[in-house]
Formats: structure tokens, sequence, C-alpha cells
């Protein structure tokens, strides 16, 4: 009798363990999934694409490719850490390129000449459009994706409205040279998304800010209860995510070397995918932006080694959505929280 | 005897107005010429709502459509016609850009006249369907489907235009590869798959291959008309291949992104590169010896004279079921920009008589 007591305790107790190790383990594989995945694609284009892939001067181009994909994912790694989404990006990002184009030395409106602070003026038009966002989102209770996806169409507006169809060819001798400046073999637009990855990251871990954005992602009621003003930390996440856009948009522009709304069509759906494929949870609370970079990573890893592969561009796009797709099933956090607050 | 004699009278100028619209020839509609004293004055101080249907202002080229508009209002204003315009802006966006066509025909009561690039083939029906439910007339441009056409809603949908983009394509591959001596590499930027003006675009590039046997394509992707996506792909296959000749682009947008990238690894100015539209930043990189060629599709053209034909229609000058299926569908001159005339293009303003409003048939 006893004995038979005795064994099945230290069943349930091995269960437990057992269930507790199984968690761990599977938390592990959830880490190190998105590394994994990324280590897979580097070796498989090298092996395949041949000498293309690895040269010199393709790590030179993938470097240039990472910049603005990497500042638009940790603008939108914070809005999907606190459970919402941001689709205005294409807009955002547009505009302030349009914007900062038309403010510096261009071929349209040579009478403006405002060199940095047209791009500082630019960045504030994006800011302020991801404070509106946040604002708009918390105080009238319209869900973040309906404001968003307003103000993605406001804000292309009145990129377009900028250079009324011609747009704007940068002749600034500073941000004309900026395109092709590089600093240690890195390129100088790859430096500033270096640089904004350092200050994200130290926002995320060092500051109550930061803190703040997990605990609201996590559960909204906690942080509440504390006396934290969780309305506040949104509208502050969106306001992040105009700034960060914005800059996205004035290094776009440098890089065309042009002003037009086109600089920030098809950023946001890549941004979204990036992020979750770097492990960040759609639900919130979970990720951060160093998941982000291994999501930008893999994702711009990925097209530029189909493109070096020359694949048909008929069934590209197919195959890259297949890959995404794959990444996403092994790396996802999945939860039964509701998806985009 | 009274009554008689008003009847002979009015006879006898229904018997002159007749006299004066059959003195139209159907068959030459090219001569056809808007004589201002024949349009009665009732529709001349009736308010007619201009139209011009796009996806945006987001591109050079569409500008010039609305300016095609502004110019033939001009004309309007030269003989004394009330005016209003509009554009209508579809952002991309079929379902938006039959809404706005209903509702801009129906505010003006059917006196309403509009040039439109449908946002894809499929809507183009639905397009002149809007206008017609008004009564007011429409002309479209570019896209529509081969087996639908303005023959099918007679007479409100006028006719349908297009330049030739199997020839635009063709022109501007030929410029490319005589500039490389008729030999040498090339990376082809195809536009958005499954356009129209993509496919026969691309059809026009494979016809110049033909011909040319010593061109080599090297990479074949497309860019989705879009500079940013056309510099990524690029700068992606320059390091791939160091023996790039030449850059075929279907539109001038996708060629500023090619530039762009050659400049980034100093080739700029050492590899041709052609497009179409006649972008202007693209037309002064011709002018500056980093482009080889453009084709101008002419939106000033294709904006003003379709109004043009829609106004002597509206007007009564024209009986559209009496037009000539070759008036009822046909292609729009298009003009190869290349160094030796960009500089004009970029200087001259072109003027238009809009009073021969067939003038926009090429041929």
């Amino acid at each position: 009798m006893d004995h038979r007591v005795d064994r099945s305790a230290v069943t349930i107790a091995d269960e437990f363990a057992e269930k507790i190790r199984q968690s761990n383990r599977k938390d592990r594989i959830i880490r190190t999934a998105p590394l994994i995945v990324l280590a897979v694609l580097i070796v498989f284009f090298s092996l395949t694409a041949g000498r293309g892939f690895a040269s010199a001067s393709n790590l030179q181009a993938i470097l240039n490719q990472l910049a603005i994909p990497l500042i638009v994912a940790f603008g939108l790694t914070f809005v999907i850490l606190i459970g919402s989404i941001d689709l205005s990006i294409n807009g955002t990002v547009g505009m302030a390129g349009s914007v900062f184009a038309c403010l510096v030395l261009n071929s349209e409106y040579p009478g403006l000449n405002m060199g940095l602070w047209g791009a500082l003026l630019a960045i504030l038009a994006s800011v302020v459009a991801g404070f509106l966002v946040g604002i708009i989102y918390v105080k009238l209770r319209i869900p973040s994706f309906m404001v968003s996806f307003a103000f993605l169409y406001i804000c292309r507006g009145i990129g377009m409205l900028s250079y009324q169809g011609h747009p704007p060819t940068i002749r600034d001798p500073l941000f004309l040279s900026l395109a092709k400046a590089s600093f240690l073999g890195i390129p100088f637009i790859t430096w500033v998304a270096i640089i904004l990855f350092g200050v994200c990251y130290f926002i995320q871990e060092y500051t109550a800010f930061g803190r703040h954005i997990y605990a609201v992602g996590t559960n909204e009621s906690i942080p509440r209860s504390v006396g934290v003003n969780v309305g506040r930390v949104k509208v502050m996440v969106f306001t992040l995510g105009g700034l960060l856009f914005g800059i996205a948009g004035v290094v776009g522009a440098i890089r065309l070397g042009q002003g037009q709304v086109g600089i920030g069509e098809g950023l946001m759906f890549p941004a979204q995918a990036a992020v979750v494929v770097g492990g960040t949870s759609l639900a919130g609370g979970k990720g951060g932006v160093l998941n982000t970079v291994v999501g930008v990573l893999i994702m711009t890893v990925l097209s530029n080694g189909l493109v070096l592969l020359s694949v048909n561009p008929y069934i590209r796009t197919g195959i890259e959505g297949v890959i995404i797709l794959v990444a996403v099933a092994l790396t996802i956090q999945r939860s039964r929280q509701a998806i985009s607050k | 005897m009274k009554k008689l004699v008003a009847l002979a009278l009015a006879v006898m100028m229904m018997l002159s107005a007749v006299a004066v619209m059959a003195e139209v020839d159907y068959a030459n509609l090219k001569e056809f010429k808007i004589d201002p004293a024949q349009i009665p004055q009732e529709k001349k101080d009736t308010t007619l709502y201009l139209g011009v249907s796009i996806r945006g202002l987001e591109n050079p080229y569409i500008a010039t459509i609305k300016v095609g508009m502004e110019m033939f209002g001009k004309y309007l204003d030269s003989i004394g016609q009330k005016h209003e315009m509009q554009v209508l802006d579809s952002q991309g966006d079929n379902d938006r850009e039959v809404d706005n066509m209903r509702q801009f025909a129906a505010k003006a009561g059917g006196n309403a006249i509009a040039y439109s690039d449908p946002n894809e083939n499929s809507i183009a029906y639905s397009l002149a369907e809007a206008m017609a439910e008004s009564g007011a007339y429409l002309g479209t441009a570019w896209n529509k489907p081969d087996d639908v056409g303005p023959a099918d809603l007679t007479p409100n949908w006028v006719m349908h235009t297009s330049p030739d983009n199997v020839l635009n394509g063709y022109t501007i591959a030929v410029e490319l590869f005589k500039g490389m001596g008729g030999k040498g590499n090339i990376l082809v930027l195809q536009g958005m798959l499954g356009n129209s003006a993509a496919i026969n675009r691309y059809a026009g590039l494979q016809k110049a291959l033909a011909e040319y046997p010593d061109i080599k394509v090297l990479e074949d992707d497309t860019a989705n008309w879009q500079t940013s996506e056309a510099l990524t792909l690029v700068e992606t296959w320059l390091s791939k291949h160091a023996d790039v000749g030449g850059i075929w682009c279907a539109n001038d947008s996708m060629g500023t992104g090619a530039l762009q990238a050659l400049d980034a690894k100093g080739l700029k100015g050492k590899v041709g590169v052609v497009g179409v539209d006649a972008n202007t930043d693209f037309v002064e990189a011709i002018r500056d010896g980093f482009a080889t060629a453009t084709m101008s599709s002419n939106g000033y053209l294709q904006g003003g004279y379709t109004l043009a034909v829609c106004y002597a229609v509206w007007t009564g000058l024209l009986d559209v079921a009496k037009f000539p299926p070759e008036y009822r569908e046909f292609a729009t001159p298009a003009l190869l920009v290349n160094k030796d005339n960009a500089a004009e293009y970029l200087s001259a303003v072109p003027e238009f008589d809009f009073s021969t409003p067939f003038f926009m048939k090429a041929d």
C-alpha cells in the first residue's frame, strides 16, 4: 500500500519535472531557432550561389540593404512588444523621405536649402505622425491597426503633395556623399542602423520605459495596478516608432539620391515578418530588438540569395513566402493570447 | 400661311443643321476640326466637368496628364466654354477608381468628360459604365482587356488609346544595343509582372534581342516599377557580374535606381541604361551622358486630346456611333529621347492645338 502511494508520488514529481524540462527545452529551441535558420540560409547560399554570395562586394551590398529594414523593424519591435501593430510604416517612411528631399538642396525646389535642419524637420513630421497614431489609439480607443492604417494614407498623401509628381533629386553635396561614404568598411547608412540598435537596446534593457513596455505587453492590468501610466507608455512607443520610421525615410532618400513616397513601399510586411521570424511574439511581452536583428538578417539574406541564384521572378516571391512561413512556424512562441490588440 | 412659313423655315434650319453635321468626314477623322461657331451657346453656358482619373500624382509621367487637362482647359477658355477641372485619385485601388468616376459623373449631371488610366485591365468597362449611368463620356488609356472595348458601350465609352508598348520596349533596346556596339551583357529590370505595359515592353525587348544575337541577358527580374527595388536588385547583381554593358529598364523610375547602384560602384556613365516615360531626372541623366535613352509617352497629349475628342462628342459635333473602328481604339505617338534631343526636350514646353482632336492618333 505504502509502496504504491510512494510510487505514484514519485511519478507525479517526475512528470512535473519532465514537463518543466520539456518546456525549457522548447524555450531553448525557440530562442536558438532563428539563429539556426539564419545559419542554414547562409550555408545554403554560400554553397549554391557560388563565390557571388560570400564575396566582399556582395557583403557590402547586404550591409547596404540591411540598413533601412533594420531601422524600420526596431521601431516596429517596440510596437509589437506592447501587443499592438503599426501599419503606417510605408506612409511615414515615404513621407519623411519625400519631405527631406524637398527641404535640402534639390532639383525641384532650389530655393529651399535647409541642410541638416531639413533632415530634422522631416523626421519631426514622422514623430508627430507616430505621436498622433498613439494618442488617437489610446484616447479614442480605436484599435492600433485601424488608426495606423489611416495614417498610412494620410502620410502617403502628404508625401505626394510635397513634390507634386516631380520627385526631387538631392543636390546637397553632403547628403550625396553620405550615400557612398563608409567607415571601417561599413557603409554610413548601416552605421546609422548600428547606432540606433545601440540606442534601442539600451532603452529596452536599462530604462524604466523599457521595462514598462514588456509589462504592458504581457498584461496591462499589472503595470496599471502598480501605478504605471499605461496609456503614456503606449503613446511613447508609437512616437518612438515614428522617430525611427522618419530616420529610415531620410536614410532611404540618401540611399536613393531622390525623395519619393516609393521609398516606403514594400517595407511594412517584410518588417513584420522580420520581427516575428526573429522570435518576438505578436501577442506582446516577449522578444526584443536583438531578436529583430536576427530576423532582419534572415529576410535580407533570403532575398539577396534568391536574387543571386537567379530564381525565376515568377516563383521567387512565392519561394520567399514559403521560407518565411517555415521560419515563423519554427520560431513563433505560440500562446493563447489574442494577437494584435 | 404664317404657320407654313414658320414650318418651312424650321425645316430649312433643320436641314441646314443636318448639312453642317454631315460635313464631318468620318472616314478621315484626323482632318476633323472643332469649329466653336457650331457649338450651341446653350452648351457653352453649361458647366462641363473635366476629369482625369489616375493612380495618384506620385510619378512625373502621371503629373503630365493633369497638365494636359489644364492645357485643354485653357483652350476651352479661349472658345468661351464654361468648365471645372478635377483630378480623380484612385491611390491604386480599383473600387475607389470606379466609385470616384460614378460620383464625378453624377455630380455633373452627365455633363462630364474624362480621361482614365484604369488601375487594372479588368475595371475598364466598369469605369465606362459608371460614366454612362449619368450620360457622361470617357476615353481610356493603357489598360483594358483584349476582348472588351469602346464598341461595347457606344456612345459613352468614346475610345481607348495606348502608346505602342511593344514598340517602346523595342526602340529603347535597340538604342541600348547600338550604344554597346551590338555586343555584350545586359541586365533586365521588368515592370510589375502581369501588367500589360510590362508584358508588352518586355516583348519588345525580346524582339530586339532576336535581332542582336551577340547581346546576352545575364539577369532578368522584376523591380515592380519601383526605384528602391531596382537599386537593391542591381546592387546585388553588380556584386555577381563584373562585365555588364547595359541595363534595360521597363520604366525610368527603375532606371533611376539602376543609375544609383552604378554610381555606388563608380560605373555611372560606363554602363548604358534605358527606360520608358521620360521622367525629368532620367532625361537629365541622358543629357549628362549617364543614361542612354527613354521614350516619352507624352502624357500632355494623352490627357489633353482624349478630353478634346470627348468634348467634340459632348457638344454634338461628332457622333461616336459613326466612328470607324480604327478611331475607337488606336495607338498614340511616342517620342524617342536620346542624347541628341534630351536638352531640347527638357527646355521645350509642348504646345498643342486642341481644335484637331485626332492629332493624337499615331501614323
